[in-house]
């Protein structure tokens, strides 16, 4: 059932805010966190006994949340539906703020799209949390096709609350509302900047009031916007004009069908069917076009390729908008077999990006495969060791670097018998050479 | 062709079907008779000419072409001035939309146009359709056709009066507590409030929405129905989330008879307080008119109808507070100049542009939904509503249709009831059912004594309950009635 929120401003063309009640689409909702450091450290209790009860703000009935084994906590959530309100810019007034503007314009094209509201419980414990969190539910959305959540342009926007507590009470202090965070980094510094200053006016026996700040990302502070001394009275009451209705099981079970593998799946599947490193896994994963082009490119290639792929996906690929998967997996197989230098690869993929050709082509057309084959590199590696005595030397006393030059020989005396180098390959030999 | 006020709507499209007379012929009677009579009854707020010859020629122009022509083929129509039309100033009768241009076609004026309707114009009304008598228009009084010194009734006034005084066919109103009912009955012709959700609210500028229903006026019963099959014959509007099908022909049973079917009377309501004698002797008359036909009647109760009023003034002006909370001078309506501050324009825009009775209600509204108010009057109001929805329930397995009046008396002198809650009251008989949802025909006959009409209303279950049998009873009565 949907609920009209009435309040006179004119960012809301008919001065109620169509939105949700008692009863929300999402109610209990969680998503689960990786936290580390200072925040996970200020949970001991739920170290302790595994859940933690968490009173929920608006609705009766308390909500667990559970700690699991890896150090990852559930933040409980909420999701409603509302309609949005128009864009308001103050003009002439100090950072776009309302009270100092000599006027205010309205742009209406927003106004009364739907959106959706999440809140969660009080339970993030650091700006750090808040960031990842944020990431987190981005990665979410997107992956979910539902948004591009894109702070700067306003289709995720955020507030960030901040309250605070003693440490061993329980029972959390008056909060304020952070507005104008418009990048995780405002969130993050704005936050941190909020909880200092609630700190330092608790300690010289202050008091908090409830208002709501504007964070000023230029000087790096907030400032007072409201104070809300009692609560709005927003008259809500249900909407006459929107029937109430049922979510039918059927639809709900249609709804969760389409649900596509979530990050944290996608993760944990690269990881143990893939044998991804799990760094570039949660890289991969939390971005959906970079998932698409991963597994499109990983189709196909041998189970051996495939952490290359993920390791070209990861490191080369940003900044290359239109390579194909084709190539990516043409790349990495030379990589994998150690047929060309990642600085090579990386100057492969230069040339191929927004062209069809084929990296392995590519390569075999300008001779760059370098040698693989150590029968064929011995008669250099035996070359360079004769002649270069004095570093020899030096490498038996102790100076280890001097096989970088002793590479360095092997590589210009390969070039200059027209022969494939590979300064992987020469270290290796020259080294098990040197230490025999 | 014979005089336009001599013709059913029926009539007019069979003969412009036919090619009797020509759809234009049709638009020119009908702008006459309101050149005519209309400096008199004053019905119309804005009278549509260019857009009804065009409306017309084009009809005119598809006979031409041999393409079959809609129900309603060049019949003149009025629509109350809370509809939007295209080309039309909608003003709800208030200084704050005095110069509204409306910017779309409400679905039902838009039904009505593609049945082949001509659009006559804008009908007044109270302002925002707050009111039972059409004084509390912003622009002008609409004087009853049957005697110039009487209300037409309200709030959709002028909608009957237009029809009543002939100026055109068939005319479009809409009730929240009584709006076309008491009008139709106190201007001595058929009004009806459709159940809730039979016709679409898309384009109707919302009063209380929960309880507001589009419905039709005519000089005769078969025309409303007409008007009815036009307006939900294409079904639900998806643009409404509170519309629904209404599978029912409403032409099918009119001829039925009457014998057999269980009239429902409400003996409470007939001892209730402020029923004048000429009315109940009316009513009685009509019930005696259908025994003789073979009608059965029986007695049936409704217990918490006398909380309906109550209920209502609850209910509907917190849906009016804040369907009208829009009209504030900065995105709609009159914009107080010269303000300084965005709060003086909000407040002295509100204050002068909208009138005593739309101010009182939303005031009314405001106070009742704010916090620790809201548990003591929204909530019980909400209670009482499915009491009575109950109440009717219960009756309707007694009875397949009841008789109420549409009002407690004929039409009275212009500033009689000053008193607001006086007026309130008048909308005893009616209000309990825009509260149920059901549905509801005014049919008149002739009140002795007044040279008034009085009431003789067929008051229905809600059509989307109701089976097949007792739409024959309806059709019966109604076209029994007169």
């Amino acid at each position: 059932m949907f609920y009209r929120k009435h309040y006179f401003y004119p960012d809301m063309a008919k001065n109620f805010q169509t939105t949700q009640g008692p009863v929300a689409f999402c109610m209990y909702g969680h998503l689960d966190l990786e936290v580390a450091g200072e925040g996970a450290a200020e949970r001991p209790d739920h170290v302790a006994t595994g859940t933690d009860v968490v009173a929920a703000h608006d609705q009766a009935a308390p909500v667990v949340v559970d700690k699991a084994a890896d150090g990852s906590y559930t933040v409980p959530i909420r999701i409603l539906m509302e309609e949005d309100a128009a864009k308001m810019v103050h003009v002439g007034g100090e950072e776009g703020r309302i009270a100092s503007a000599t006027e205010s314009l309205i742009d209406y094209n927003r106004c009364g799209t739907p959106l959706i509201e999440l809140v969660t419980e009080p339970d993030l414990r650091t700006p750090e949390e808040a960031r990842l969190f944020m990431e987190k539910l981005q990665q979410t959305f997107r992956t979910l096709g539902i948004s591009d959540c894109s702070l700067e342009m306003g289709s995720m926007r955020c507030d960030g609350n901040v309250s605070l507590r003693r440490r061993g009470t329980t029972k959390l202090g008056t909060k304020t509302e952070l507005k104008n965070i418009n990048s995780f980094k405002s969130l993050h510094d704005g936050l941190e900047y909020e909880i200092c200053r609630q700190a330092e006016v608790l300690e010289e026996g202050g008091v908090i009031y409830q208002e709501t700040r504007h964070w000023e990302p230029s000087r790096k502070r907030t400032v007072v916007m409201r104070v809300k001394e009692t609560a709005d009275d927003y008259r809500l009451f249900p909407d006459p004009d929107l029937a109430p209705f049922d979510l039918t099981d059927e639809f709900i079970d249609e709804a969760r069908a389409r649900i596509p593998e979530l990050p944290d799946a996608k993760r944990d599947r690269y990881v143990a069917e893939l044998g991804l490193k799990r760094k570039d896994a949660v890289q991969i994963a939390g971005d959906p076009d970079v998932a698409r082009i991963f597994e499109a490119a990983a189709d196909g290639a041998g189970e051996k390729v495939v952490p290359t792929v993920a390791n070209v996906v990861v490191n080369l690929l940003p900044g290359h908008d239109a390579v194909t998967p084709a190539q990516v997996r043409g790349l990495a197989g030379l990589l994998a077999e150690d047929a060309i230098t990642f600085a090579q690869a990386r100057e492969v993929l230069d040339a191929v990006n927004g062209t069809d050709e084929d990296p392995v082509r590519f390569v075999d057309e300008r001779g760059w495969r370098q040698a693989t084959s150590t029968d064929e590199l011995a008669p250099i590696v035996d070359e360079v060791l004769g002649r270069c005595t004095a570093q020899v030397e030096q490498y038996k006393g102790g100076n280890k670097k001097v096989v970088g030059f002793l590479v360095g020989q092997c590589m210009k005396a390969a070039k200059a018998s027209g022969a494939a180098g590979n300064p992987k390959l020469f270290n290796k030999m020259l080294t098990e050479r040197l230490e025999g | 062709m014979a005089n336009i006020d001599e013709l059913t709507a029926a009539q007019v499209a069979a003969g412009v079907a036919a090619g009797d007379f020509s759809a234009v012929e049709v638009a020119k009677a009908s702008l006459d008779a309101i050149s005519k009579r209309d400096g008199e009854v004053q019905a119309f707020l804005q009278v549509s000419a260019d857009l009804a010859l065009a409306a017309a020629e084009k009809t005119d122009q598809r006979r031409a072409a041999g393409e079959k022509l809609g129900p309603l083929a060049g019949v003149p129509v009025a629509f109350k001035d809370n509809m939007h039309l295209l080309g039309t100033r909608t003003t709800c009768a208030s200084k704050m939309l005095a110069n509204y241009e409306s910017e779309f076609t409400a679905t039902c004026v838009q039904r009505m146009l593609d049945a082949g309707a001509t659009p006559m114009g804008k009908a007044n009304m109270d302002e925002f359709a707050f009111g039972s008598s059409t004084e509390s228009s912003a622009f002008h009084r609409t004087n009853n056709p049957w005697d110039t010194e009487r209300v037409p009734g309200g709030s959709s006034g002028g909608s009957a009066a237009a029809v009543a005084a002939g100026e055109v066919t068939v005319a479009l109103g809409s009730d929240t507590g009584g709006s076309i009912r008491q009008p139709a009955s106190l201007c001595g012709v058929v009004g009806m409030k459709p159940t809730y959700g039979a016709v679409s609210r898309y384009g109707v500028v919302a009063f209380g929405s929960s309880l507001d229903q589009v419905g039709p006026f005519g000089r005769n019963v078969a025309d409303v129905a007409l008007a009815m099959n036009a307006l939900t014959g294409a079904g639900r509007d998806p643009y409404d989330s509170t519309s629904q099908d209404c599978p029912v022909d409403f032409l099918e049973h009119l001829e039925d008879p009457v014998e057999g079917r269980r009239v429902g009377v409400v003996p409470q309501l007939m001892e209730a307080e402020g029923l004048t004698p000429e009315m109940r002797r009316a009513i009685e008359g009509a019930c005696r008119m259908l025994t003789d036909q073979g009608a059965e009647l029986v007695e049936v109760e409704l217990p918490n109808i006398a909380s309906a009023i109550a209920a209502y003034y609850v209910i509907a002006p917190c849906e009016a507070f804040s369907n009208l909370a829009r009209f504030d001078g900065v995105r709609y309506g009159y914009q107080e100049p010269g303000c300084a501050t965005l709060a003086e324009q909000s407040s002295l825009s509100r204050a002068h542009g909208f009138g005593e009775e739309a101010k009182r209600r939303q005031m009314l509204g405001a106070y009742l939904l704010s916090s620790g108010v809201y548990d003591k009057y929204y909530y019980p109001a909400q209670q009482v509503r499915t009491l009575i929805t109950n109440d009717y329930k219960r009756a309707y397995e007694k009875c397949d249709v009841i008789v109420l009046p549409a009002s407690p008396r004929t039409a009275f002198r212009f500033g009689e009831i000053s008193d607001p809650t006086q007026m309130y009251a008048s909308d005893l008989f009616t209000i309990s059912n825009n509260i149920a949802g059901n549905d509801w025909a005014s049919r008149v006959r002739a009140a002795p004594g007044t040279g008034l009409q009085g009431p003789e209303p067929a008051h229905l279950r809600p059509c989307r309950r109701a089976r097949r049998r007792r739409h024959h009873a309806r059709a019966r009565l109604c076209r029994e009635g007169g």
